[in-house]
């Protein structure tokens, strides 16, 4: 078989028939049989491509040749559509696959008719632009086959009505709906079972796995072949899901529910809406005692506050209270069975993330706005997924743009526990040194130097009045965003787009929309965005986007690594910054015609010896200290339209 | 004692545009980095200084030199440091590519030091030669071809 997926991609192969202008790409062939073989012969495969490989053909087409079933992985909601609607039927088509395909995304995607109804009734509790967003739902509701909120683009991504129009883990009644029959999250788990390709995304894959979930667990067991797309992202999120969580969310919204059930069906539940009152009271009092502004933490320094450690105190008293109270009324209401199960599930997972007893995992808070959520995370999956890996047999393919660390692949076969996997690199076709342009400028102050905001404006002025606007300007902080964008608003008339006012995807039209815009943004738009030709030609890097120090599963990391003899910078805080910075680089070329020019504003990387673990990882671009080359380069590359 | 080496320049194979002395300085900088041998680089002025930044910094990533300018970098400094104008802040070990005097040179380990091609600059070579001399350093003179 991985000789005959050749000839997809030959010349003359099956693609070049369905798409126009086509040319074979030997390093996506190699791609192609690599994944092909490793289907067949049941094996891991990790692969490295570069941006232009042109990956997902690689794995689609041997996904499609196989006779098993598989499960196709990626990052986000917006790359499942995009594979889904755009890259798969192309593949299918071109081999004239009969093979099922079924997209599926996770829970809170799709419409509870339940939920709808029971909050439809009495409409209270609602305020109101819920209660108008509430007539959209409903009247999409009436027509709609698939369930998914995506298809109501008329409803914001953030609409505040979505939490009692689609149900979470806690609140779903599962086989016990009234709705069952009808509801759709079962429907699209339904044809996803049918399929033979089904494209989920990791989170969904790793509830399902860890079976945080209930009723998807049967997914898994029968895929042959397990693919992951954006494969960099996976050892961070499989161990958020192989661990634990208690969230004040869960008591608020419980406390909701039971007196929505109190006011509707079980009148005599006073006792137990009182209680579930004061719990949420008390979970209202937890998130106060912690400082207002949002934080993350060690869960041993946060108990040190007398406050927090005697409201968590009551806190627990009041839940194990709750339970006790609901349990009585076993069997009277559905929904109140299902809060019962959930309050006796968060009673356990409340005891996991304040148990300081137990090795090897981090217990950490997080506090939002208005919520704390208690985390237990394990240091290391690579034990427990590699058990995964090795029974039973089958093929798991990992491929990203920015997998290998210093010309290795050690860093995410350590963290995944998959050192006997096979590895491919594929050098990317795109010719760096012609088309991009890596610039540190000189006589920087050192990075955590105050003086450095200055530098940083004057640069980002000089780059933007060089390249028309056109420019994304990364920071690996807020406070560095909002000054620089504040100068930026006041001292030039590009428009100036800042992260945070609206929506990502909004952000990026309007960016679009007008072709001398300038973008400040940071983390979320490091990745997975993609700006092709003239539209982006120079990418500013505040630092070397090292993790924030205060990152307490991070701090845990490092501190077992220490434990145990290891060097810490080397082996855990360099590879996660080489990553992010191979991301952060990556949105700058994406076609064989883009140019453009990286600047990092960051010295370290030519003064520290570890500069070279990061140049020799990041594209092979021409490298120069002098920003007016940068500058003069810019100046080159005149806009299109 | 100090030690100085002369190296007798040849304008053999260095493309124009990169003066003889910074590109050979590159690779004698290439050495005592890979021995961990921290060192200052006296450039004559601030221009040859940023251009000899631009070509340690354009070596291939696996050859790679951790250095700073005069000015930036970490307290102490990067193992090689890049500096003008200023022959009292000189670490052990000296990489002359400024081809002028060195005042005081036996406070100092290690003197790198370049005989150019062109007649007059070999001519000053020969005065720094003799001041080397005079101030008692131990003198040693090879061609850069000879260079390993």
């Amino acid at each position: 078989m991985p000789k005959k997926i050749r000839k997809v991609f030959d010349q003359d192969g099956l693609l070049a028939q369905v798409i126009s202008g086509y040319t074979p790409r030997e390093p996506q062939i190699q791609m192609a049989e690599g994944v092909a073989e490793a289907v067949k012969l049941k094996q891991t495969l990790i692969v490295e491509a570069g941006t232009g490989t042109g990956k997902t053909f690689a794995y689609l087409a041997p996904a499609f040749a196989s006779t098993g079933k598989a499960i196709i992985s990626t990052g986000t909601k917006n790359l499942q559509e995009q594979l889904f609607h755009r890259d798969l039927p192309v593949v299918r088509d071109a081999m004239s696959s009969h093979k099922l395909v079924a997209l599926l995304k996770g829970r809170s995607n799709y419409l509870c008719k339940f939920r709808m109804d029971q909050y439809g009734k009495t409409n209270r509790g609602l305020d109101k632009a819920q209660l108008m967003e509430l007539t959209t739902v409903r009247s999409w509701a009436e027509g709609t086959s698939s369930g998914d909120m995506g298809e109501l683009k008329a409803l914001p991504e953030n609409a505040k009505i979505l939490p009692f129009v689609t149900s979470t883990v806690d609140n779903c009644l599962g086989r016990d709906c009234p709705d069952y029959d009808g509801c759709y999250l079962v429907k699209a788990r339904q044809s996803a079972l049918d399929a033979d390709i089904i494209v989920v995304n990791h989170h969904l894959f790793f509830a399902d796995l860890a079976l945080k979930d209930t009723g998807f667990g049967e997914l898994i067991p029968d895929a042959e072949t397990i693919i992951f797309d954006e494969a960099h992202q996976v050892p961070d999120i499989a161990s958020e899901y192989f661990g634990q969580q208690f969230s004040t969310r869960f008591l608020h919204d419980a406390a909701r529910d039971i007196h929505q059930i109190y006011r509707t069906s079980l009148k005599d539940i006073e006792q137990a809406d009182k209680i579930a009152t004061k719990l949420a009271a008390l979970a209202a009092d937890f998130r106060l005692a912690f400082p207002e502004k949002g934080q993350r933490g060690k869960y041993i320094e946060a108990i040190e506050n007398a406050s927090v450690a005697e409201t968590l105190q009551r806190l627990t008293e009041t839940l194990h209270t709750c339970v006790d109270v609901l349990k009585v009324h076993i069997g009277r209401d559905k929904a109140l069975d299902n809060i019962y199960e959930r309050m006796v599930q968060a009673k356990t997972n409340l005891a996991a993330v304040t148990d300081t007893s137990v090795l090897g995992v981090s217990l950490w808070y997080e506090t939002t706005m208005k919520q704390v959520v208690l985390h237990r995370t394990p240091l290391s999956i690579a034990e427990k997924f590699n058990e995964i890996a090795q029974s039973p047999k089958r093929s798991w393919i990992f491929t990203s743009a920015t997998l290998m660390v210093d010309g290795g692949f050690t860093h995410f076969q350590d963290a995944m526990g998959l050192h006997s996997a096979k590895t491919m690199t594929l050098g990317s076709p795109f010719n760096y040194a012609e088309q991009a342009m890596l610039c540190v400028p000189r006589l920087l102050p050192e990075p955590s130097d105050k003086r450095m905001l200055g530098h940083l404006i004057d640069i980002s002025k000089q780059l933007v009045r060089a390249a028309k606007g056109r420019c994304f300007l990364l920071f690996t902080s807020h406070y560095m965003l909002r000054r620089v964008a504040e100068s930026l608003q006041e001292e030039i008339t590009n428009k100036i787009l800042v992260q945070g006012t609206t929506t990502k995807q909004a952000l990026l039209d309007a960016y679009l929309a007008d072709s001398t815009s300038v973008l400040c943004a940071t983390g979320a738009f490091w990745e997975g965005v993609d700006v092709r030709g003239d539209d982006l030609v120079c990418v500013l890097i505040d630092k070397l986007p090292f993790a924030a120090p205060d990152d307490p599963l991070l701090q845990a990391k490092i501190d077992d690594c220490k434990k145990n003899g290891g060097n810490a910078f080397a082996n855990i805080q360099i590879p996660q910054a080489v990553i992010t910075l191979k991301q952060g680089a990556g949105r700058l070329i994406r076609d064989e015609t883009d140019k453009g020019v990286l600047v990092i504003c960051d010295t370290r990387l030519a003064t520290k010896e570890y500069g070279k673990i990061f140049l020799k990882s990041l594209p092979p671009m021409r490298r120069t200290r002098d920003l007016q080359q940068a500058v003069q380069f810019l100046e080159t590359l005149k806009p299109q339209r | 004692m100090t030690q100085v080496i002369f190296y007798q320049l040849d304008n053999a194979a260095t493309p124009a545009a990169i003066p003889a002395e910074l590109a050979f300085a590159c690779d004698v900088v290439a050495k005592c980095y890979r021995t961990n041998q921290k060192l200052t680089v006296l450039c004559a002025d601030k221009a040859s200084a940023e251009a000899f930044d631009e070509l340690l910094w354009q070596l291939p990533a696996d050859s790679f030199i951790a250095h700073n300018l005069a000015g930036e970098g970490p307290v102490g400094g990067a193992p090689v440091e890049i500096t003008w104008g200023n022959e009292s802040a000189l670490r052990a070990t000296v990489v002359n590519v400024a081809m002028q005097d060195i005042p005081n040179p036996n406070r100092y380990k290690m003197i790198f030091d370049f005989v150019p091609t062109d007649e007059t600059a070999k001519q000053m070579a020969r005065e720094r030669y003799k001041t080397f001399k005079i101030a008692g350093c131990s003198m040693q003179f090879q061609k850069a071809a000879e260079f390993n």
